[in-house]
């Protein structure tokens, strides 16, 4: 089957001179129940349907899922039928991978899936990709951590080849220089950590652009870039502490499952195994917090730079169902419209 | 005997729904593409809130530890609705039947540390230097266990070797008339023939047969000849016809559409 592929950056109204370009998701999906926030696993698909149901209403552009191994939480290891019970339940969202670990896959099995999900949806399915890091989820998998490089772009090579015959766009994860140029001059859009502050973030979309600059192409046909960024819309002091508290928490999950930021140029390295609160504070601090008008002002600078898919990380550790969509609606009525297309007359 | 309904590709959802509109027992995906099974799987299980979720898994495609993850989602997304139908695909019986044994092990709630004929798991590979030597795939299914069938051209020796029940092709592929028993046949869509057809395999003790519609059947048509004759007739030995043979109660509001 051939998708009817939705461009990735297509516009969803009319565009005029007022307003912005950029595009608005939420993330990151992991499906996790965790020590702090118990729940069942079949209740946490059965919520992330719902809410899709709710972003799609709210009128949020992109749900992204994330993905890790052998975690007692049940971090979901498998996100193509995670994406496909939420592309069976919406008909506008689109859904994108925030990463699949590519090397640990067949890659000409995945492009099959992943073809498949892309025409049966209509188009809505990002396919961002990752390399992964975990000793642990390349022995469980059979493979050698040695061979994730060679993996990668091995399939790579076949994703591209399935997304120029109409398969699923391409995004990737990358936090480093030269793998971000590399993303660049294979030409495909990078989804930014949450844990990457703004400037490091504006680095690594000049050295995004050189890699696609320095492979022959112009500036102005650059897809744009994605962000995901922790925010939490609110006035109110209690609820601002409440909110970095869930941050803090859900990071500390990501200590448990040993990842680290390392240091690229004038940043330093978060190690969030060997030194947790540091890091965990660090990763804090670039919460956008405040009222509408500061959270639109600080989303503009990301826009000014490239980065117009924004994905607000806002599937925290420890938050309430009621906060949660409570945020979502705000978000939504109080933030996207100032930032977004506006509808023709 | 219960019947159940071979999804067509690409229509899934719809197809799913209606068989549990009709009151069938179960579905059954992938039996056309083995690479989008679970895909197609999960669209049944969304538009569906009873009936069983059978799926089709090509072995040797892909890592069992990978099918294992994807299969436990989907479980996780139909709330243990899920049934496993491994299909041996170009494996041979003892490849098959260790390859059914990881996906097993992995859908349990142990941690898994195999060695068998075709899978070490965890590998153990020298480069992997952190990795421990037993793993957990998680999360874990939503039902207690997840039932396993094969089919497949090695089907019956890897079964053997598993203790797994085959999926029958023919009422003669039954093995044992006290155990659950799976079928799967194509009907088509003419009441006399379809009723000798499926009487066939209740007599020959299966227990859950899919039936696969004909290609250019009229489905609501078809579904009604299912739901209101042949369901009944092997639902219950000496089924009375009188009730299906019957008027059909009158809708309303609305007008009589049969």
């Amino acid at each position: 089957m051939v998708a009817t592929q939705l461009p990735v950056n297509a516009p969803l109204v009319v565009e005029t001179d007022q307003g912005g370009l950029m595009r608005f998701g939420v993330g990151l999906f992991s499906l996790q129940c965790t020590a702090m926030q118990p729940a069942h696993w079949a209740g946490a698909y059965r919520d992330m349907r719902e809410h899709a149901v709710l972003m799609e209403e709210l009128g949020y552009d992109e749900l992204w899922l994330s993905e890790h191994h052998f975690f007692y939480d049940g971090y979901c290891p498998a996100l193509l039928p995670a994406a496909a019970s939420v592309l069976s339940v919406t008909e506008r969202l689109r859904v994108g991978t925030g990463m699949l670990l590519l090397p640990m896959q067949d890659p000409i099995r995945l492009a099959a899936v992943a073809g498949d999900l892309a025409s049966r949806s209509g188009g809505r399915l990002d396919l961002g990709v990752g390399m992964g890091y975990r000793d642990i989820e390349f022995d469980g998998h059979g493979i050698s951590r040695k061979q994730r490089l060679p993996r990668m772009v091995k399939g790579l090579e076949v994703l591209e080849a399935a997304e120029a015959a109409g398969g699923p766009p391409i995004w990737m994860g990358a936090q480093l220089f030269d793998p971000v140029r590399r993303a660049g001059e294979r030409g495909h859009p990078i989804l930014f950590s949450a844990a990457l502050p703004f400037e490091r973030c504006k680095t690594l979309a000049k050295v995004w652009e050189e890699g696609w600059v320095g492979a022959g192409r112009q500036l102005a046909d650059k897809p744009a870039l994605g962000a995901l960024r922790n925010i939490w819309l609110t006035e109110d002091p209690k609820e601002r502490e409440a909110a970095r508290d869930w941050v803090r928490a859900s990071y500390v999950q990501y200590a448990g499952l040993g990842w680290t930021l390392p240091a690229v140029g004038e940043h330093e390295q978060a190690d969030f195994a060997e030194e947790t609160d540091k890091a965990i504070a660090d990763t804090v601090e670039t919460t956008i917090t405040g009222s509408a008008e500061e959270c639109i002002h600080q989303l503009r600078e990301f826009e000014a730079i490239g980065i117009e898919h924004i994905a607000f990380r806002l599937m925290l550790d420890g938050e309430p169902r009621a906060a949660l969509e409570s945020q979502l609606r705000r978000l939504a009525e109080e933030v996207m419209p100032s930032l977004r297309p506006k509808m023709a007359a | 005997m219960r019947l159940g309904l071979v999804l067509a590709e690409g229509r899934e959802a719809e197809l799913a729904r209606l068989a549990e509109a009709h009151g069938l027992f179960g579905v059954l995906a992938g039996l056309g593409n083995p690479l989008t099974a679970v895909s197609a799987a999960v669209y049944a299980s969304t538009a569906t809130e009873f009936v069983r979720i059978a799926v089709r898994v090509r072995l040797g495609l892909e890592h069992p530890i990978t099918l294992a993850e994807e299969l436990s989602i989907l479980d996780n997304v139909n709330n243990g609705r899920t049934v496993v139908i491994a299909d041996t695909g170009e494996l041979d019986a003892e490849a098959a039947a260790d390859e059914v044994a990881v996906l097993r092990e992995a859908l349990a709630s142990r941690p898994i540390e195999h060695e068998g004929a075709r899978w070490k798991v965890p590998a153990g590979l020298p480069a992997n230097v952190t990795a421990p030597n037993s793993i957990s795939v998680t999360p874990k299914p939503a039902q207690l266990e997840v039932p396993f069938w094969v089919m497949g051209p090695q089907a019956a020796e890897a079964g053997r070797v598993a203790g797994l029940q085959i999926l029958a092709r023919t009422p003669s592929d039954v093995s044992d008339p006290k155990l659950l028993q799976p079928g799967v046949t194509a009907i088509k869509g003419e009441l006399a023939i379809d009723r000798a057809h499926v009487t066939a395999w209740a007599s020959a003790s299966v227990t859950h047969l899919f039936v696969e519609l004909p290609m250019q059947a009229e489905t609501g048509k078809v579904m009604a000849l299912v739901s209101r004759y042949l369901a009944p007739e092997v639902g219950m030995p000496h089924f009375p016809r009188v009730m299906s043979d019957s008027r059909v109660p009158l809708p309303w509001p609305g007008e009589r559409r049969d």
